[in-house]
């Protein structure tokens, strides 16, 4: 059975052209344990999973879903979500994906713990997080977005922390044991509207992030609960995550930013580039307005008011002209 | 002579041995007084007096008989008894000083403070058996005339009595006590000792119910109502005619607002009519209700057997200025400070009944002359404190407060209070000129775009309508947290449970402090700012049965759909009677008989303003107002103002309701049999339905059956026929709801929309039916339909984004542009992840609204967010190209 298998799985995983930087989705749903959890968790991946597809243009055959229950929905779940068939998937994608992959693993269900472990909970035998550690470790080059959004999961942070790895997990410890709401805003952000805070048409995982922190804490005072669940972010590698990365002044959330759900070809990496002098041009102009931007913003504090809101208007009507001449040029050219 | 000294003393031994023996006079003797002292310590007070009083007689040399006697009188308050039995000791026995001290006490009950005073020092003098009573006595007698300093030394002397290491009595134990407790005043400490003492004379003598009397009442006075109701339970466990014990439970049953304090009042009297603090409880009771004739008679039957008594006096001199006597307030005011020029209680008592009658202003006013006279009233910094905050001296009575506590950190109610003040650091105020209105921190910027326009709309409606400007500034407190709420309400009877105005200050639950549809907050606040208006219009002088009704009455005429609505419990209680006339409406608010009654009394005072005004034009209520303002009784107001008497107008009344709500009523079943123990079957309530189609709740009930089996065809039948029997009916499970769903699904929008539109004109609490009627009308092409429904939930539930921008949206469609700029700046305040965007939409919203300035410096905002933000950087050279004159 458990060759069989794994070559359904592996037969669903198509191999990309070897070329382009390509995104690869592996969802796993876990134990439910009741139908209300088991109809949230395959509405949560089916949602990521959807958006990844038909929004960011991740291709189909770059995305693994593995839940509970096969029959719920035989025509998007590639198999059940047991120990052998996730590490079979994991294993058959660190061989297939390219050098310079990002490869995305969201977890959705339950956590626990045992013996001081997290785990997280699957038909048949859990799987811990030094299980997990051990299956990324068969992916050296690429970068990893691991995201474990059920509960107790604070200890997968320490346990997967490592270069190029941004982990994000729903509770900050093993103690977080209520169930988690994380998923389902962390879906949110990458499904509709309102996590593309800078406004580049994409959602870095740092913004799906910081969306679904802010959201489950919303969601909890609007219900006038006590916050059960906060959510760690790390990916510079030290072990110890971040409720509330920021680039600018934590050391957390630098890669995370720079990580998008993309379909092959996409910019996988904020790099306007082109072979027409003109555009070339125009888009090393928005760079270096953009950086002049970012630096007048950096010294807002110690300028005037006026003085500073009168340079920023200046250098972004600057860059709203570029913009605008760039987007008549690729336009024309189309 | 040795022979017979030792037969002398061996027959004394004899005769010694003998009286012993069951069946010798003297062993007899001895039974039956026990026995009466048995029979009066568990409350057989006639047994007790029967037996004493043959004992007195026939051993008239027997102090503890008489003793007995004179108690056993007292405790049934035949004080000339009591009275006459130890007199009759004293003369038979003119050596002996044992009756003194209880003839001091009885003299002392009676009002006769010199004759009690001379009797006390009697039993101190020849060393009577309770001298130590006497002298305890006489140390109260002291404090009671003002001669404090003299007492409080007396008092402290006690403390050397139980230090010195004699063992002391029961009785010993409990005057230490007592001694102790007064010294608390001076430093609270001492309560805890004089708990121990009261302990210590307990297990002294467990039979001796005193201690445990006044173990109760000390707790009552600390504020610990669950210890003073055990130690009063464990009294009438012994004796269940323990008077005292009886009006302490009362006392304790009115400090945690339960109903039946009146009714325990009243056994206290049934055991003894001449129960002084139970009359004069029973008299701030009735001025509560406002019954001001009936707390007069109480405080006056108090005067007739203590015509000394201070606290019978405080009383009636409350009675008096709350019925506008000002000569008779005086005179009893005078009276009080004669017999004790330091009598602070007056006071107290004077601001507490005058704020439980809303006189804010006043009760500050008798607090600050407590404190005056006493340094040490501490219950008097407290009410000041109270009644400043109530009146918006926020500041000062903070300062009060914290002396109060200082003095006496067992006032819950103050410290709480405080507690509820250290968060103010956290409030926002939003000062208009005319209102100020403080929120958390946390919503201000949201609340504070609806709370400041909705008060200046219902100021100036209703100065319009009762030609009357409330001074200001009004302050309004916004709670997030309806226990911070609730502290403020605090020692208030009758206050309904979501705002309370206390006329230049309002206090009120946040939106954010209940769940969705739990209350509707525009409403609230239009109700309460009536309730400032009718106590500014009558100096605070209105009863609360009409100011409810109006206020209820104003919410009505602000919005359709606001205001309490009549409901099938309503009507179902007016079927059965359990509705009060006109004329006793008010003790529907201060002391409901059953828990539904205050709601239904709010609901029938609105009708009966309706009423009146329909009757008798709208400036019959305006006159109203102005009668009661001028002191005139509710009987006194009808017969004056709309020139009949309130009884025939009651039937009246109900006429009218029997008219208005005729077809409801005839579609209610009360006597219907309900299956004992257990929810009726789905067949029971189908065979209802088929067997009874007047019948509304069945036919609702069937509708809903058939609804969840998705049968909505049929459903729609039964509904429809609920709906026709009681047309007004918008609550929980409401026809309308499921009908506007049925008639969705069959692609009947228009018909949806009217079932809705009709459900959120009655229903000022149902958000969701407000969302779909929206969604149907956009639907629908009506977008200012739309705007409308969702402009009625902000008043329900403020707080969503996906809401704000839905509404601000249909502001834009509709050109309404000021209020799709309030609905983007409320999205803002909410915080959205996606601040970049919350600002774009509203620098497009200035845009639209032609404010270039606003729109440019929100766009700037917005792309210092996100400069790549395309969509804004559109915008803001639209706005140059418009400011500049140019097409960009």
């Amino acid at each position: 059975m458990r060759t069989l298998v794994a070559l359904a799985v592996a037969v669903s995983l198509v191999a990309a052209p070897a070329a382009a930087q390509q995104s690869h989705l592996v969802v796993v749903s876990g134990l439910s344990g009741e139908a209300r959890y088991a109809d949230a968790f395959h509405e949560w991946a089916v949602t990521l999973i959807s958006a990844a597809q038909e929004r960011w243009g991740v291709p189909e055959s770059n995305i693994a879903f593995l839940a509970e229950r096969t029959e719920r929905d035989p025509e998007r779940i590639d198999a059940r979500s047991t120990r052998e068939n996730i590490e079979t998937t994991l294993e058959t994608l660190a061989v297939r994906a390219g050098a310079e992959d990002h490869v995305f693993i969201v977890l959705i269900g339950h956590g626990s713990t045992s013996d001081g472990e997290s785990k997280f909970n699957l038909p048949g035998p859990d799987m811990t997080a030094t299980d997990f550690a051990r299956l990324l470790d068969a992916f050296p080059t690429q970068t990893i977005c691991f995201v474990n959004a059920a509960s107790a999961s604070g200890e997968f942070v320490p346990a997967l922390s490592g270069g190029r790895r941004a982990i994000i997990t729903a509770t900050k410890t093993r103690l977080e044991r209520n169930e988690t709401v994380f998923a389902a805003f962390f879906v949110e952000a990458y499904a509709g509207d309102g996590a593309d805070v800078d406004k580049d048409q994409r959602v870095s995982v740092l913004e799906a992030f910081s969306y679904a922190s802010r959201e489950v804490a919303r969601a909890y005072e609007d219900d006038g609960k006590l916050l059960t669940e906060h959510a760690l972010l790390d990916d510079d590698g030290d072990g110890e995550g971040t409720e509330e990365p920021d680039p600018q002044s934590t050391s957390d959330g630098r890669l995370a930013m720079t990580l998008f759900l993309a379909g092959p070809g996409e910019p996988v990496l904020a790099a306007e580039t082109s072979s027409d002098p003109r555009l070339a041009a125009l888009y090393g102009e928005k760079r270096d307005l953009e950086q002049q931007i970012a630096e007048l913003r950096r010294q807002k504090d110690v300028l005037d008011p006026e003085a500073y809101d009168q340079r920023l208007e200046e250098l972004l009507v600057e860059l709203a002209l570029v913009t605008r001449e760039i987007r008549e040029i690729e336009e024309a050219q189309q | 002579m040795r022979p017979a000294v030792r037969s002398g003393l061996a027959l004394l031994m004899m005769l010694a041995a003998s009286s012993l023996c069951a069946g010798h006079p003297l062993a007899q003797a001895q039974e039956r007084l026990e026995a009466a002292e048995a029979a009066l310590r568990t409350g057989r007070y006639d047994e007790a007096i029967d037996i004493f009083s043959d004992l007195a007689q026939r051993e008239p040399a027997s102090a503890r008989a008489a003793r007995g006697r004179s108690r056993a009188y007292w405790a049934v308050g035949r004080y000339a008894d009591a009275e006459r039995a130890a007199q009759r000791y004293i003369a038979a026995n003119a050596g002996s000083s044992e009756l003194w001290n209880t003839l001091g006490e009885v003299l002392y009950r009676r009002g006769k403070r010199d004759e009690a005073a001379e009797a006390f020092e009697r039993a101190l003098a020849g060393r009577a058996g309770d001298a130590l009573i006497a002298r305890l006595n006489l140390a109260i007698l002291r404090y009671d005339r003002g001669e404090r300093a003299e007492a409080l030394r007396e008092f402290d002397g006690f403390i050397d009595v139980y230090n010195r290491g004699r063992r002391l009595s029961s009785e010993e134990l409990t005057a230490v006590g007592t001694a102790v407790a007064y010294l608390g005043a001076e430093e609270w400490q001492l309560y805890r000792d004089a708990l121990r003492a009261y302990d210590e004379a307990i297990a002294a003598d467990p039979g001796n119910l005193e201690p445990r009397v006044r173990v109760g009442e000390l707790f009552l006075d600390k504020y610990n109502s669950p210890d003073a109701a055990q130690s009063f339970r464990d009294v009438l466990a012994v004796n269940p005619n323990h008077a005292r014990a009886l009006l302490g439970m009362a006392r304790r049953m009115r400090f945690d607002g339960e109903p039946g304090a009146f009714d325990m009042a009243r056994r206290a009297l049934e055991v003894n009519p001449d129960l002084v603090s139970a009359r004069v409880f029973l008299a701030e009771l009735l001025l509560e209700l406002e019954e001001h004739d009936r707390a007069a008679e109480e405080a006056e039957r108090a005067l007739e057997v203590n015509s000394a008594s201070l606290e019978a006096l405080s009383v009636l001199a409350a009675i008096r200025y709350l019925q506008g006597d000002a000569g008779g307030f005086e005179a009893a005011r005078r009276r009080v400070l004669e017999l004790n020029p330091q009598y602070a209680e007056l006071y107290t008592r004077l601001a507490e009944l005058s704020a439980r009658n809303r006189l804010y202003f006043e009760a500050a006013e008798f607090a600050r002359q407590a404190v005056e006279l006493d340094h040490t009233s501490w219950r008097g910094y407290a009410l000041l404190g109270i009644n400043q905050l109530r009146t918006g001296r926020i500041a000062e009575g903070t300062r009060n407060l914290e002396i109060g506590f200082e003095g006496d950190p067992f006032d819950i109610w103050t410290k709480n209070t405080l507690d509820l003040l250290d968060t103010f650091t956290e409030y926002d105020e939003v000062r208009g000129e005319r209102f100020v209105i403080a929120v958390d921190g946390k919503e201000s910027e949201l609340l504070s775009l609806y709370f400041a326009d909705l008060a200046e709309e219902a100021y100036d409606r209703l100065s319009e309508l009762y030609g009357f400007r409330a001074s200001t500034p009004i302050r309004i407190e916004v709670y997030r947290s309806h226990a911070d709420f609730s502290v403020r309400t605090v020692g208030l009877v009758g206050m309904a449970a979501l705002g309370v105005s206390f006329g230049p200050v309002i206090a009120m639950d946040s939106p954010s402090a209940r769940e969705i549809g739990g209350f509707n907050w525009g409403s609230t606040l239009w109700h309460e700012l009536a309730h400032t208006f009718h106590m500014g219009i009558t100096d605070h002088r209105v009863p609360r049965w009409f100011s409810e009704g109006l206020a209820v009455y104003e919410e009505r005429r602000a919005r359709p759909g606001w205001g309490d609505d009549v409901s099938p419990g309503y009507l179902t209680a007016y079927l059965q009677d359990r509705l009060l006339p006109v004329a006793e409406l008010n003790n529907g608010f201060m002391r409901p008989a059953y828990p539904e009654q205050l709601i239904f009394s709010y609901y029938e005072a609105s009708l009966v303003c309706e009423f009146i005004e329909q009757q008798a034009g709208p400036r019959a209520l305006v006159d109203m107002l102005l009668a009661y303002k001028n002191g005139m009784s509710t009987p006194e107001v009808f017969r004056t103002v709309l020139n009949t008497d309130v009884d025939d107008f009651g039937g009246q009344f109900f006429e009218y309701m029997d008219e208005r709500f005729a077809v409801p009523l005839s579609a209610m079943r009360p006597d219907r049999e309900m299956p004992h123990g257990r929810a009726p079957t789905r067949e029971e309530i189908a065979e209802w339905a088929e067997s009874d189609p007047g019948d509304f709740t069945a036919q609702l009930a069937y509708g809903h059956i058939l609804f969840e089996d998705e049968r909505h065809e049929e459903a729609a039948v039964y509904l429809e026929r609920a709906k026709a029997l009681f047309p007004e009916y918008a609550g929980a499970g409401s026809p309308y709801w499921y009908l506007a769903l049925i008639y969705k699904e069959r692609g009947l929008p228009r018909r949806a929309a009217d079932e809705l539109t009709t459900l959120t004109s009655i229903d000022e609490r149902d958000y969701q039916a407000n969302l779909e009627l929206a969604e149907v009308l956009e639907a629908l092409g009506d977008r200012a339909g739309a705007a409308a429904a969702l402009e009625r939930a902000i008043y329900i539930y403020p707080y969503d984004i996906a809401f704000h921008a839905r509404l601000a949206e249909l502001y834009s469609q509709t050109g309404e542009h000021d209020r799709a700029i309030r609905e983007r700046q409320a999205v803002l305040s909410l915080a959205p992840v996606d601040r970049a965007n919350a600002l774009f939409e509203l620098a497009r919203a200035y845009y639209e609204a032609d404010d270039m300035t606003l729109a440019r410096r929100t766009v700037l905002r917005a792309l210092e967010i996100a400069p790549g933000f395309e969509e804004a950087q559109g915008l803001l050279l639209e706005i140059r190209a418009r400011n500049s004159g140019g097409t960009g």
